[in-house]
């Protein structure tokens, strides 16, 4: 039952887990490892990480590393667990793999709401080595940690959102308040 | 580097499409190379296809093809003095054009290495007893792994689907690399022959092949459906006509059917014409009306006015005015006479929609006109065609051996002459079908010169129906009843006259055309100009006997389509010819 694609993507997983990259998580589904949902956090120091932020739960502030009140979010434990107190967005991805990985790339959609020049409206991703630079020496961290870095550094020459293209090349201050607006739009949706 | 000099060579051909063909042979002499035909006839003939041969182009078989390839590798292996897989890649790089080969490597060796993937010193994977594939991450011994020159090691699983995968995505697998991004190391044929299954290497080859003649820019593949054979050509040497050996003539600038004297571009556009959709709605235009309810196009089929559309519409209204049947009768008086219709003319309401109507229709008359002509003498062709091979196979021999059995002063090559009459038939309609598609492109304005392209035309068409008609006709009588010597000769005199007649207006026509018309004069000729039809009187009465002249001429168009401007432009959407003052077409509304 364990066919090349899949020993490899066993092996992505571990080592995901053992290595992890800053800002980067992924997992596949229980029943379908050709299946990956991820998550990918805004780079640190650009408007994809949305700034410092308190945290509140139920009108009570919450310090570093402190006590959560009962029936918080998995999101609020999550963030007990970082060590900044920066909240950053929170990007849901999923990764959907074939029997020819990794001699062909996945295909990578994002979940939640997006504003970037190459990111289209669906959520599918315009990212060079997901289509003809992809190499089969990529693995999963390797794509996660290219989307990442893509976030804060887009290719407005192949706009996949016109609109935020435009945006991003004459009126920054505008483009970056959007960014922060779905980086808060994150957080709230599951 | 590469585009730079795609660019250059692109132009060459372009300057060379624009020049009408020098040196162009006489019409005669083609008709001997363009058919296999049985050896008892062919002697002279086949000297000029040989002839024609070293001079123009030349064909070549799978075989040659694959000798050409492995010399060229091998020159380019021995003078650079590199692997013969590497010079391939080279090769393959440069478009097979090994004196760019040699041009490059020699003005920069490093820059071609680096951009080609070849690199200078091979690394060795690393010495250790097991390795690590880059791809899977599982551990081998040394010898279950193999890198490219780069030293990057892979085990031999990996590299199989690697290299599948890339060859069944296509030709880009001629220019495979190791599969580590950062590195651009070829991955040649001999690696390809190391790893790959047996069915991939085949493939490989295959490619490979294609290849030398596809991105080589003097070869090209014959079109004909189902043939193997490639032809080379050199630009520069006139004449774009060739000839495969599989007996398909074809223009080598725009790989379409031998097309001569017709330009290519010329060609490209009636093709696209008879194609496209553009005529459907030209017709639809001028024979129908869109229900004023539902928009569907109506097309009208008896004499009364009262419309009703089809379920699930039903709407019914006047055929004259569109205007509703309940309100229609009484108030607007009657229906041939419809009022409505004539005060809303009044008001410019329907002139817009009228005057598409009109030029949807007198263009599509004309358009008609030419296409009918072109089709029919395109199987009138292929009768021809068929008639010629079955006069080569069995009637003509048994013909021929009768006549022998009769006469001993009869030898075989006096029968030549019926040969060479269909031969002239068949390349006669064909040039006489292109004229048509020249005819319908020939501006309106241009009257002096239509008036000489079409009383040439006539001249030539009437010659042609002559020749034809002689030729089945009046052959079938000899081959199927025993005639007397006397006859027979009278008959090849005959034949064999009109053969070089239809030959000498064919040939003027062809000349008159690749000069275009350049001895007419242009439109300042206007005033001395009459209507067409005293040249049609003029081709048809000079010669006798059947003459289809009449058909050739075209009618005169409507008002509605005298332009002054010297150049039309023909609309991409429905390829309409409008006047250069318009910015959307007439027709379609498509912009320019």
């Amino acid at each position: 039952m364990s066919t090349p694609a899949r020993k490899r993507l066993m092996r992505d997983f571990k080592r995901l887990q053992q290595d992890p990259p800053a800002g980067i998580s992924g997992a596949p589904h229980d029943n379908n490892i050709m299946l990956w949902n991820a998550v990918i956090f805004g780079p640190d120091d650009t408007p994809w990480d949305g700034g410092e932020a308190t945290v509140v739960v139920l009108g009570t502030a919450v310090a570093e590393g402190g006590e959560l009140p009962p029936k918080a979010s998995p999101l609020l434990e999550v963030v007990r667990l970082m060590p900044a107190s920066r909240l950053g967005g929170t990007f849901k991805l999923t990764l959907q793999f074939t029997e020819d990985y990794p001699n062909k790339p996945p295909t990578v959609r994002f979940v939640s709401r997006m504003f970037h020049p190459n990111i289209y409206a669906d959520g599918s991703i315009c990212l060079d080595i997901l289509q003809n630079q992809w190499s089969p020496i990529y693995d999963v961290a390797a794509i996660l940690t290219s989307i990442q870095s893509l976030l804060c550094d887009p290719n407005p020459n192949s706009p996949a959102n016109s609109e935020a293209a435009r945006m991003f090349s004459e009126n920054k201050r505008e483009y970056n308040r959007k960014v922060r607006e779905i980086v808060e739009q994150s957080w709230t949706a599951d | 580097m590469d585009s730079e000099d795609d660019m250059h060579d692109a132009d060459d051909l372009d300057s060379l499409d624009d020049q009408f063909y020098s040196g162009y042979a006489a019409l005669g002499s083609d008709d001997g190379d363009e058919y296999d035909f049985v050896d008892n006839v062919s002697d002279g003939a086949e000297e000029s296809t040989s002839h024609r041969q070293q001079q123009n182009y030349t064909i070549l078989s799978d075989a040659d093809i694959r000798l050409r390839q492995e010399e060229d590798i091998s020159r380019i292996s021995t003078v650079l003095s590199i692997l013969r897989s590497e010079a391939c890649i080279l090769l393959r790089h440069y478009n097979w054009s090994v004196s760019r080969v040699h041009d490059e490597w020699f003005a920069n060796e490093d820059h071609v290495r680096k951009v080609v993937g070849l690199l200078e010193n091979s690394s060795e994977m690393q010495r250790t007893r097991e390795l690590t594939c880059g791809i899977c991450f599982e551990n081998y011994p040394r010898d279950r792994m193999t890198s490219a020159a780069c030293g990057h090691p892979f085990c031999h699983t990996c590299w199989r689907g690697y290299i599948s995968t890339s060859i069944s995505d296509g030709p880009g697998c001629l220019m495979l690399r190791c599969p580590d991004p950062s590195c651009g190391a070829a991955v040649g044929q001999d690696m390809i022959d190391l790893l790959a299954t047996h069915e991939d290497k085949e493939k490989y080859s295959r490619y490979l092949l294609r290849s030398y003649i596809e991105d080589n820019r003097k070869t090209k593949w014959c079109p004909a459906p189902g043939c193997e054979f490639a032809v080379e050509y050199i630009i520069g040497s006139g004449s774009f006509d060739v000839c495969c050996n599989c007996s398909y003539g074809f223009c080598w600038n725009c790989t379409e059917e031998a097309h001569r004297p017709v330009d290519c571009d010329t060609v490209a556009k009636w093709i696209l014409k008879n194609s496209a959709e553009s005529e459907n709605m030209n017709w639809i235009l001028a024979n129908s009306k869109p229900c004023p309810k539902c928009k569907r196009p109506i097309e009208k089929n008896q004499g009364c006015m009262h419309i009703t559309c089809t379920p699930p519409c039903k709407f019914e209204f006047c055929w004259l005015c569109l205007g509703s049947w309940s309100e229609h009768g009484e108030r607007t008086g009657g229906f041939y006479a419809c009022n409505r219709y004539d005060a809303a003319k009044q008001e410019g309401a329907y002139d817009e929609s009228e005057r598409r109507r009109e030029m949807a229709k007198n263009s599509l008359e004309r358009y008609t006109h030419y296409y009918e002509r072109w089709a029919t003498n395109q199987s009138s062709r292929q009768k021809a065609l068929s008639d010629l091979h079955s006069m080569q196979n069995e009637k003509f021999l048994l013909f021929q051996l009768e006549k022998l059995s009769d006469q001993q002063s009869q030898p075989e090559s006096q029968l030549k002459f019926i040969i060479e009459a269909w031969l002239q038939i068949v390349e006669c309609r064909r040039v006489l079908k292109w004229t048509y598609a020249y005819g319908f492109y020939l501006p309106e304005h241009e009257h002096a010169k239509r008036q000489f392209f079409e009383y040439l035309q006539g001249e030539a068409e009437s010659g042609l129906e002559r020749l034809h008609q002689c030729a089945e006709k009046e052959l079938q009588i000899y081959l199927d009843a025993q005639i007397p010597m006397n006859d027979f000769n009278d008959f090849r005199t005959k034949l064999a006259g009109l053969t070089s007649v239809t030959r000498n207006y064919f040939e003027n026509l062809v000349r008159a055309l690749e000069t275009g018309l350049k001895d007419v004069g242009s439109s300042n000729n206007q005033a001395t100009c009459s209507k067409s039809s005293s040249s049609k009187s003029l081709g048809s009465k000079a010669k006798g006997g059947k003459s289809k002249a009449t058909g050739n001429s075209s009618k005169s168009a409507g008002p509605s389509r005298s332009m002054d401007d010297s150049n039309l432009w023909s609309c991409d959407h429905c390829t309409y010819a409008n006047p250069k003052s318009t910015r959307t077409c007439q027709m379609c509304e498509h912009h320019r």
